[in-house]
C-alpha cells in the first residue's frame, strides 16, 4: 500500500480507528461482559428464580460452598477427563490427517470437503445418531461386533461408567476431529517449500524434517487450535445432555450447571449458587487458556 | 436455538396481534403426532364460536424437561403470554404460585366431571391450579398370540410375569420384559409402580421419607433381578425410554412392556409388526407384603393460566371449551389421548375408534400420583438416580435405597 503524508485518510488513523472498534466494543459489551458481570453479581446472592425479592446477600460463600459440593468436584474432574481424552486424540489425529491432505492426490479437494462433513452435522443431530448406533438391540456398532464375534453379548455403552465416557469421547473425536484438521492443515499451507528442499539437502530424513520443520512451523497453530477445541471441551453440554443425560458418570460441569440453575434454583435458592458455578467454569476456562497461551509461548497482537 | 428463535417470533407476532380490538390469547401446546394439528382444528372452532378472541398457538419442544425449562423461563420473566400453560402432571405445585386460581372459576358440579385424582393432583395448597386436559398411566402390553400358544394367562403378579416371560422368550428368543430404565423422569414413574405394587411408598401421606422399607427394597430387587438373574429384560433396558422400549415390542422383539397408552395405536399401526397380537392389561402386582395392588402411576397434561396473563376470563372460556365432553371426545377419536372427562368414556363413538380406552377407565380411576411437591422435580432425580445407579451395579440394592432415602430426608429438612 502505498502511504503519502498528506493524505488525509492516513493522518488520523488512529481516530478513525476508534470509530471503527467502537461498534464491536459495544457489542462485545453487551453480549459478553454485562451477563458476565450480571453472572457474577447474581453469584453473591443467595436467591431462587422464583422468588427475585428474597434474596439475601452472602457475598463469596457460594464459591466457597462449591468446594465442598462433592457433585461439583465429581463433575469437574468428569469435564477435565472427558477434555484431556477427546483434545488429546483429536490433536494427534487432527496432525496426522492434515499431513495426508497436505499432500497432493487426485481428488484431493472432494476429501477435503468430505473430511468436514461430521464437523458441519450439528452436535444434537449426531449425538442422536450416535445413541442410536450404541443401541444394544438396533445399534450398528453392536451388530459390527457381534458379526465379527468380538462379543457374545450386546455391549451397553451407554449404561456403564466403564464404556459411557469413552463412548461419548469417541463421538466428540469423530465430530471435531476435522476441525483440528482444518485448521492444522491452513498452518501446513503456510510452510514454505524452500524449508523443506534446505532440509533435504542437508540431508535430513521425513521424521527429522517433521520435527525440525514442520513442528515448529505449525506449533502455534496447534496452540491456537487446543485452545478453541480445550475451552470448547470445558464446557461440553449437549453430547453429554443427549446420550446420557449425565447418568453412569459422565455429568460435566455445564451439565450440572444447567440442572442448578433451571431445575433446582427455579424454588429452592441455588440461582445464585448455580451462577457462582457459571462463573467458576469460566474461572478454570480462563485460568486453562492463559497457561496455553503461556506455554505455547503464543503471541496474541 | 432454531426453536427458540422460533418461539420468540412467535411471542412477539402474538404480542403485536394482541394490541388490535380483539383479544388474543397465547397457547403453549405440545406436537407429538397428531396432537397438533388436532387442536388447531378445535382452536378454529372456539374462534368461530367466539369471534371477539383470538387464539396464537405456540408449540413446545417434546420433552417434558425441555418444557419445563421453557416454562420456568416464560414464567420467572412475569410475561403476561402464554396466557394459557400446558403443563405436566408434576408441574403444579412448582408453578402454583404463577398460576391463576381456578376454583372461583367453575362449580363443583363442573369439576366432579372429571378424574377425581387428577383434579387432587392438580390442587395445592387448597388453590386449584390446572384443570386435567388428558390422562396417562402405566400399562402392560403383552403379545397375546405368544401367551396363547404357549397357554398362559396375562400375568396378575410380577413373579407370574418373570416366569412366563423367562419360558417365552427362551423359546422365542426375544426378550422378555421392556421398560424404561434410563436415568430420567420415565423410570421414576416405573420404579413409583414396582414401589406401590408392593405396598411401599416413598413419601407417606405427610410428605415424610419412608423410603427405607423392606417393599422398596424388594422393589428394587425385583427390577434389579429381571435383568440379571432372570435375565428376562435385556441391560440395554437401563438406558431405555418410552420410545426405545417401543421400538422393541412394535418390532416383535419382546413379550412384555410397561409403557403409556400413547403405544396403542402406533402397535395397531398397518406398519407395526405386532398388529392385532397385543393385549393389554393392569400392571401386575407384589407380593409378599400386606397392601400389595396392581399400581399405575398417574400421568397426563393440564392446562393452566398464567397469573400475569392479561385475559384470564378469556383463557377460561378457552380451557372450559378444550376440556368440555364434545371436545374431549374429538380430541380421544383423533389424537388417542385419554379423556380428563369421566362421561367421555361411555360415549359410543368414542370407544368404537379407540377401544383401549373402555379398559383403561378402571386404570385411571385407581392411578396413583407421584410424590407432590414443588421441589418434586429434585426429588425425582435422587430417586432416578439412584435406582438407574443400583440396576447398573454403581451400588448395590441396599446402598442405593439407604442413600436414596438420606439424600431425599436432607432434600426435605427431615
Amino acid at each position: 500500500m502505498l502511504k503519502t503524508k498528506n493524505d488525509p485518510l492516513h493522518k488520523s488513523d488512529p481516530a478513525y480507528a476508534l470509530i471503527f472498534i467502537i461498534p464491536s466494543i459495544v457489542v462485545i459489551a453487551f453480549v459478553a461482559f454485562w451477563p458476565l458481570a450480571q453472572t457474577f453479581y447474581n453469584s453473591l446472592y443467595k436467591s431462587a428464580l422464583m422468588f427475585p425479592q428474597n434474596k439475601v446477600f452472602v457475598g463469596l460463600s457460594n464459591y466457597g460452598a462449591l468446594w465442598q459440593d462433592p457433585r461439583f468436584v465429581n463433575d469437574l474432574w468428569n469435564t477435565i477427563r472427558f477434555t484431556a481424552w477427546s483434545v488429546g486424540i483429536e490433536t494427534v489425529l487432527g496432525i496426522l490427517v492434515a499431513l495426508m491432505l497436505n499432500k497432493k492426490f487426485k481428488l484431493r479437494g472432494l476429501v477435503r470437503a468430505a473430511v468436514l462433513v461430521p464437523w458441519a452435522i450439528p452436535t444434537v443431530v449426531s449425538s442422536e445418531m450416535w445413541r442410536w448406533m450404541y443401541n444394544d438391540n438396533y445399534g450398528v456398532i453392536n451388530s459390527i461386533l457381534m458379526s465379527l464375534h468380538i462379543v457374545k453379548q450386546p455391549v451397553v455403552f451407554l449404561a456403564f461408567p466403564s464404556t459411557a465416557m469413552p463412548a461419548i469421547i469417541s463421538v466428540d473425536v469423530w465430530k471435531t476431529t476435522p476441525f483440528m484438521v482444518l485448521l492444522i492443515l491452513a498452518g501446513l499451507q503456510l510452510i514454505p517449500e524452500e524449508l523443506y528442499e534446505a532440509a533435504r539437502i542437508d540431508g535430513a530424513n521425513a521424521w527429522q524434517r517433521f520435527w525440525s520443520v514442520t513442528f515448529p512451523m505449525i506449533r502455534p497453530t496447534i496452540g491456537i487450535a487446543l485452545i478453541f477445541r480445550s475451552l470448547d471441551a470445558m464446557r461440553v453440554f449437549d453430547i453429554v445432555f443427549i446420550m446420557t443425560k449425565g447418568a453412569a458418570n459422565t455429568e460435566t460441569l455445564s451439565v450440572y450447571n444447567q440442572w442448578t440453575l433451571f431445575t433446582r434454583g427455579f424454588i429452592q435458592p441455588y440461582f445464585g449458587y448455580g451462577s457462582a458455578m457459571s462463573v467458576m467454569i469460566f474461572l478454570i476456562i480462563g485460568v486453562l487458556a492463559i497457561f496455553y497461551v503461556k506455554m505455547m509461548k503464543i503471541r496474541l497482537d | 436455538m432454531k426453536r427458540s428463535i422460533f418461539l420468540a417470533i412467535t411471542l412477539m407476532i402474538a404480542l403485536v396481534i394482541s394490541s388490535f380490538a380483539t383479544v388474543t390469547i397465547v397457547m403453549t401446546a405440545g406436537a407429538v403426532g397428531a396432537e397438533l394439528q388436532v387442536l388447531q382444528t378445535q382452536i378454529k372452532e372456539f374462534m368461530q364460536q367466539n369471534p371477539d378472541i383470538k387464539v396464537v398457538l405456540m408449540p413446545m419442544p417434546n420433552s417434558t424437561t425441555d418444557r419445563y425449562n421453557l416454562d420456568v423461563t416464560y414464567l420467572s420473566a412475569q410475561m403476561p403470554v402464554p396466557d394459557v400453560l400446558f403443563l405436566d402432571t408434576i408441574d403444579p405445585p412448582a408453578f402454583a404460585d404463577f398460576l391463576v386460581n381456578l376454583k372461583p372459576y367453575f362449580t363443583d358440579q363442573e369439576l366432579s366431571q372429571f378424574f377425581q385424582g387428577a383434579i387432587d393432583n392438580d390442587t395445592y395448597n387448597g388453590r386449584l391450579v390446572a384443570i386435567p386436559w388428558f390422562v396417562d398411566a402405566g400399562i402392560l402390553y403383552y403379545r397375546a398370540d405368544l401367551l396363547q400358544k404357549y397357554g398362559f394367562q396375562p400375568p396378575k403378579t410380577w413373579d407370574q410375569l418373570i416366569e412366563e416371560a423367562q419360558y417365552i422368550s427362551q423359546r422365542e428368543n426375544i426378550q422378555g420384559f421392556v421398560w424404561q430404565g434410563a436415568a430420567y423422569e420415565g423410570l421414576t414413574c416405573d420404579f413409583m409402580e414396582f414401589v406401590h405394587s408392593y405396598g411401599g411408598n416413598i413419601l407417606d401421606e405427610n410428605g415424610k421419607v419412608v423410603s427405607d422399607s423392606p417393599q422398596v427394597k424388594t422393589a428394587l430387587q425385583t427390577m434389579y433381578d429381571m435383568i440379571y438373574k432372570y435375565k428376562i429384560s435385556p441391560v440395554g433396558v437401563t438406558t431405555y425410554q418410552e420410545e426405545d422400549a417401543r421400538h422393541i415390542f412394535q418390532n416383535g422383539d419382546a413379550v412384555f412392556m410397561r409403557n403409556w397408552p400413547y403405544c396403542w395405536p402406533l402397535l395397531q399401526a398397518t406398519d407395526s409388526a405386532v398388529r392385532g397380537k397385543v393385549g393389554v392389561e393392569v400392571l401386575p402386582e407384589g407380593t409378599g407384603f400386606p397392601g400389595v395392588h396392581h399400581s399405575a402411576t398417574l400421568g397426563g397434561w393440564e392446562l393452566a393460566i398464567n397469573k400475569y396473563s392479561e385475559h384470564i376470563p378469556e383463557a377460561v372460556k378457552l380451557i372450559k371449551f378444550l376440556t368440555s365432553p364434545q371436545q374431549e371426545a374429538y380430541k380421544a377419536i383423533n389424537a388417542g389421548q385419554a379423556p380428563s372427562v369421566l362421561s367421555v368414556y361411555n360415549d359410543p363413538a368414542v370407544i368404537k375408534a379407540v377401544p383401549l380406552f373402555k379398559s383403561l377407565y378402571n386404570v385411571f380411576m385407581n392411578a396413583e400420583p407421584r410424590p407432590k411437591s414443588p421441589i418434586y422435580a429434585q426429588i425425582s432425580q435422587i430417586i432416578y438416580d439412584n435406582v438407574n445407579a443400583a440396576l447398573t451395579k454403581q451400588e448395590t440394592v441396599d446402598q442405593a435405597i439407604s442413600r436414596m432415602t438420606s439424600q431425599l430426608k436432607q432434600l426435605l429438612g427431615q
